[in-house]
């Protein structure tokens, strides 16, 4: 028995290849002369495809009814109870995957990468939502999505976030949007995922970095109105665009503003806009001025964000395990470190050649240069975009909510007077 | 007024047109993947013939105990008495022991056939994929013994942890309605 | 009026009664919900903390028990720790998901009674009267932009601090070596037997010729070598390897140039002989420790007569060993290693022509796998392979009995190959301006003509020279002339255009290393460390002589200004201190 073990040790070490071998068979098939019966491996198979259509089904039944909750039948408890329903079907039961925050990025692999098919249900999840808002605005981050849902009700004691913050931080998603578009077109990560905060609540499990993120989030969260949709969601961002353009809109009073001031502070999210004031001429022609600066110094913001974006392709490119790899050989080969990795020595081992790995190195950080320039290009894009913005203002002459910053989340309507009269609890009120 | 009408009009065009132009921007995506044709939802796998059985898919799961397992292939096994996968290399006797065994979990299960061959099967509730056994089969053995997803305890995450993990990127994203990669199949 | 008012108090006395039980659920499953979750991170701190501690612990304990199979209390005290590790890692597992749970319970009911308090106790909205609207607005917009500008100019500060970093520019590789420094310090150094390229040519001209050994001048240092062994010293910048061997112990020892301190000694393992099996007793000639070792620069390689190989970095830490099981080999296995870029070649022959035995094996530096090996129907043999750069191809060029054959380094396949020798072959092959020369010992020198493919004796073999062969000594050759040195001491200096004898001389010495060729000098060193410098020309002329004092059967390796010589005992730095 020993020797065998010894044999066998001997024979082993002259026949060791590179790596695990393909189906070497080193020891025949035994013939079983009492005729036994080999078993088979066991082959679970993954949820049905029923079920996926079921989740399209769910969202779009969902999405139907917040959009009549939010614009025709205005209840905040209705609300309330459909975003405790989202938060227990789309986030702890399907565990939160998949999000429509997430098939961004798998929209954008299909688009870059030939080889990859994007399943039709997650382009659904990926587009109903959008549908949605281009007609009825962002009713699907009232009451929809699992990740604002528990956001939302984790708010205990909103505190306003200053105005001039706002609009800064919100620059943070926009940047998280190219990054991530950036990420998947060049099939290295999708990173939505990977940094998902609230994932791992959904799962109850996760790893601890995660798991510290999603707690601190979430503390935030009972003070700070939806910090994650607010300054960090990337499919947020496109759903303010399209909710700019919404057919119908959620508005504070059922009928007219009698501009009573009493919602003021009603909106945890800071999507109120007051009235605007009158300005004095003087006002005007100066704001006119820094309008045109800030409108001639746009191109230059693009121009200076891409050539950033650009230059930083030796960063970035790291997203990308080829990428990785070819800097861990490349240490490796020329001494600077003298151990090797799992990974390094799994690719010596197959014995494709360096020269050929630091090739395909190149040529991802040239896509990662020239993807580059379209997300420095965007990122500057969006703050000069911003800083004219913060110099334009709309004639408003009634309190409104904000078209891309509303969640539809429909707290603000108890505080309308002209909402208590539509509900028949008080008598009519005219301004 | 008549002004301010035109103004508005304009805006409300211009408005119009945009909303009009992200619609059809929308559908526009909705062909083009519906055009694609994928049927079927993808899932993740390991492909064995790429795998060096590192370990990360023990600890790289999301889920505390990891969707990845040790499968036996049995027509592959060559039930050979002194299992390279299941008795650590020098062992002292090929005897049944914690002294002996490869497996930290003891998750493989060693039973008398008849002279000389025993048979090796996996107890999925006990391994935890570290691949021990799977870098002993594949080095003296016949590779019968491999990592797979175990798609009854996967949560087929859009981003594998494990899958960015891989040392050697085995991990695949395979059709649903063929979600293992066994060895001795074919393969398309 | 008076039930209004007491209904008012009604509804706000169980109103507050509410809020207060809502404010106590509220702190309870607060303060509930932070023990779990510290809890929770005790227990995963824990597991990890304690697995890793007793995991070692029975590493330590399983390799124990290789040493003592006996020990039954041993056995026992593995099981038992094996059984706990399996038992904590369930029960830390059960841990952290009841935990979850209870977690998850606690902030659900925190979240419920918080929510609660906050629709018990609602403020009336209470607007404040704005001051002056316009200019309010107009400075709350204009510090919003400078606070937004603030940001931007942090992101482009940001960015411009990541894109100045170093990069790896990949297009930085040599193509010699794996990357520009190590060829250039491999043409510079002696990484292995004979040289960077096999040929006993120095490409340092500034070599010593002049030093006594009795009386210690022009010799800097000498130090012991510890275990004996035929191979010759390699260099590779300030570092000089040796290897040595007894029946007891297989080593490698790496000294300091300047100072010839032993640094350290690394230990190869012998593989232990097979039950039954005698223990392998090479040769007196041969010894344990023949083949010269090899370095690229990162690791340094040895190969002894057992068929052990050893690899260290440069600080004496061990990266890998192999058995390749010990080579069927007459006189004991004594073929030197050579090193392509990330490859170590092994000319494993052993056997006779027929047995199949024979193979040329390359393996992986970094971790000691083999990257491929090469069948070759050849018997055994004690000649050394060299990695030749012929044109802009690296060809690896071995010599056996019958054949002369190149492979392509990289995968080992055969490139050409010429059926010429006979016998047991000993000198390694050399190449010199697209001619390959080889030696059949006590028969002749071929010449053949790199750039063939295939079977190319027919057409590539340039001359033959059928007078004499040296039976141990390899070739060396300037291009012009080409010397051949045999163990009884005769020199003989062959035209490289035609192979034939020009001159020879016969030193009346014996010797066992190999000739070295420094410019237009050639290096000879006998037996008794005796040193003969002669002109490589149309004539025979001495030069000088010099004197080690001790014997010698290794080859000279050469440095900047130095040259190494090991002795029987000791190993010598030649060189002047200034």
């Amino acid at each position: 028995m020993i020797r065998s073990a010894y044999v066998i040790t001997g024979i082993a070490v002259l026949l060791v290849s590179c790596g695990l071998v393909w189906a070497v068979e080193r020891f025949p098939p035994p013939d079983f002369e009492g005729g036994h019966q080999l078993p088979s491996p066991t082959t679970p198979h993954p949820r049905q495809d029923i079920y996926e259509y079921i989740d399209v089904a769910v969202l779009l039944a969902a999405l139907g009814l917040a959009s009549y909750l939010v614009l025709k039948k205005r209840s905040r408890r209705a609300i309330f109870a459909l975003t405790v329903f989202s938060l227990l079907y789309f986030g702890f039961w399907r565990e939160g995957c998949i999000c429509p925050v997430g098939a961004t990025q798998n929209i954008v692999l299909s688009i870059f990468d030939a080889a990859y098919v994007v399943p039709i249900t997650v382009a659904a999840f990926f587009l109903l939502p959008l549908v949605f808002t281009l007609f009825f605005g962002r009713t699907f981050c009232a009451a929809v999505c699992p990740l604002g849902a528990i956001q939302d009700v984790v708010l205990c004691r909103p505190v306003a976030v200053p105005n001039w913050a706002e609009s800064g931080l919100r620059l943070l998603a926009y940047v998280y949007l190219g990054a991530a578009v950036l990420f998947a077109a060049t099939s290295s990560a999708f990173v939505i995922c990977r940094y998902d905060p609230f994932i791992s609540v959904f799962r109850l499990t996760g790893s601890l970095n995660i798991l510290i993120l999603s707690g601190c989030l979430l503390l935030i969260g009972v003070f700070i109105g939806r910090p994650y949709c607010r300054f960090l969601c990337p499919y947020g961002v496109i759903l303010r665009q399209l909710s700019r353009l919404s057919r119908r809109r959620v508005t504070i009073t059922p009928d007219e503003c009698i501009r009573c001031k009493l919602c003021e502070d009603a909106c945890p999210f800071g999507a109120i806009r007051k009235p605007a004031a009158q300005w004095s001429g003087q006002d005007y022609r100066v704001a006119k001025k820094r309008l045109a600066l800030l409108v001639l110094a746009l191109p230059v913001l693009i121009l200076l964000g891409g050539w950033a974006g650009s230059s930083l392709k030796a960063v970035t490119a790291r997203g990308h395990a080829t990428v990785r790899l070819a800097e861990r050989i490349y240490l490796e080969e020329t001494g600077v470190v003298t151990d090797t990795t799992d990974a390094s020595s799994a690719f010596r081992a197959t014995g494709k050649p360096i020269e050929q790995l630091y090739k395909d190195a190149s040529s991802i950080r040239a896509r990662f240069g020239l993807g580059g320039w379209f997300f420095g290009g965007f990122v500057g894009l969006v703050a000069g975009l911003k800083l004219i913005g913060l110099s334009v203002w709309r004639q408003r002459k009634d309190y409104e909510a904000d078209r891309a910053s509303c969640l539809a989340c429909s707290r603000c309507f108890e505080y309308c007077p002209r909402e208590h009269v539509r509900l028949n609890k008080t008598k009519d009120i005219k301004s | 007024m008549a002004e301010d009408n035109k103004i508005i009009n304009r805006r409300h065009l211009l408005k119009d047109g945009l909303w009009g132009a992200c619609l059809a921007g929308l559908g526009m995506v909705a062909g083009s993947s519906a055009n694609k044709h994928r049927k079927t939802d993808t899932v993740w796998q390991i492909d064995p013939s790429i795998c060096v059985a590192c370990g990360n898919c023990a600890t790289y799961c999301v889920l505390e105990e990891s969707a990845v397992k040790c499968v036996q292939v049995y027509a592959i096994c060559g039930y050979c008495d002194f299992c390279p996968g299941y008795f650590e290399l020098g062992a002292a006797a090929l005897e049944p022991g914690a002294e002996n065994e490869l497996c930290p979990t003891g998750a493989i299960k060693r039973t008398f056939v008849e002279e000389p061959y025993y048979e090796y099967s996996i107890d999925e509730t006990l391994c935890i994929g570290c691949g021990k056994c799977v870098k002993g089969c594949a080095a003296f053995g016949n590779g019968s013994l491999f990592l797979q997803v175990r798609h009854d305890r996967c949560l087929n995450c859009n981003e594998c942890s494990i899958a960015v993990a891989c040392p050697s990127g085995a991990y695949k994203r395979v059709p649903a309605d063929r979600p293992y990669l066994l060895k001795g199949e074919d393969h398309a | 009026m008076k039930s209004n008012n007491d209904n008012i108090l009604q509804k706000t006395g169980t109103v507050s009664l509410w809020y207060r039980s809502a404010v106590v659920t509220a702190v309870v499953s607060g303060i509930f919900s932070l023990i779990v979750c510290v809890f929770l991170l005790g227990n995963h701190g824990r597991s990890i903390i304690v697995k890793t501690q007793q995991e070692t612990e029975l590493l330590d304990l399983r390799a124990q028990s290789r040493k003592q199979p006996d020990n039954e209390q041993l056995l026992a005290q593995i099981r038992a720790m094996d059984l706990q590790i399996r038992q904590q890692r369930l029960r830390a597992l059960d841990r952290s998901t009841k935990g979850g749970y209870l977690l998850l319970g606690g902030i659900v009911v925190l979240v419920i009674s918080l929510k609660l308090t906050g629709t018990l106790k609602k403020k009336l909205p209470a607007p404040h009267a704005s001051k002056d609207a316009a200019d309010e607005q107009i400075r709350k917009a204009a510090f919003a932009r400078w606070m937004m500008g603030a940001g931007v100019v942090l992101l482009g500060a940001a960015s411009l601090f990541l894109a100045l970093k170093p990069k790896i520019d990949f297009s930085l590789t040599g193509a010699a070596g794996t990357s520009l420094t190590s060829a250039e310090q491999a043409a510079k150094s002696w990484p292995s037997f004979r040289g960077p390229d096999g040929s006993g040519i120095s490409t340092h001209v500034n070599v010593p010729s002049d030093w006594d050994g009795k009386t210690g001048k022009g010799i800097l240092w000498k130090t012991k070598v510890p275990l004996v062994g035929n191979n010759s010293p390699i260099v590779w910048g300030d570092r000089i390897f040796l290897s040595g061997g007894d029946p007891n112990a297989l080593q490698v020892y790496c000294f300091d140039a300047a100072s010839g301190a032993l640094l350290w000694t690394g230990d190869v393992t012998r593989v232990a002989p097979k039950e039954g099996e005698d223990p392998l007793e090479p040769m007196e000639d041969t010894g344990f420790a023949a083949p010269t070792m090899a370095t690229d620069g990162r690791h340094v390689y040895a190969i002894f007569v057992t068929g052990d190989v050893g690899c260290f970095d440069f600080n004496g830490r061990k990266v890998w060993e192999k058995s390749l099981g010990i080579p069927d080999s007459s006189y004991g296995y004594a073929s030197s290693l050579a090193v392509y870029r990330n490859l170590l070649l092994i000319q494993y022959d052993q056997g006779g022509i027929e047995d199949g035995l024979s193979a040329l094996i390359a393996l992986d530096g970094f971790s000691g796998q083999i990257a491929w090996q090469t069948k070759r129907p050849v018997g055994n043999s004690w000649s050394s392979p060299i990695v030749a750069r012929i044109g802009e191809q690296a060809q690896v060029i071995t010599c056996a009995d019958p054949w002369v054959i190149a492979y392509e380094p990289a995968k080992g396949t055969e490139i050409w190959r010429a059926k010429c020798l006979k016998g047991d072959i000993a000198p390694s092959p050399i190449y010199s301006n697209g001619l390959v020369f080889a030696v059949e010992p006590y028969s002749k020198l071929v010449a053949i003509r790199t750039g063939g493919a295939g079977d190319v004796t027919q057409t590539h073999i340039a001359w033959s020279n059928e007078d004499t062969g040296p039976d141990i000594c390899s070739p060396a050759s300037n291009g012009q002339f080409v010397f051949l040195l045999a163990t009884e001491g005769l020199l003989i200096c062959h035209k490289v255009s035609d192979g034939t004898k020009v001159w020879e001389h016969d030193f009346q010495e014996y010797f066992r290393a190999s000739p070295s060729l420094v410019g237009d000098k050639l290096y000879l060193l006998s037996e008794k460390g005796r040193m003969f410098i002669i002109e490589a020309g149309p004539a025979y002329k001495e030069l000088t002589k010099c004197e080690l004092g001790e014997d010698c059967h290794a080859s000279p390796a050469f440095a900047d200004g130095r040259i190494f010589i090991r002795g029987m005992q000791n190993l010598y730095c030649i060189g002047s201190s200034n």
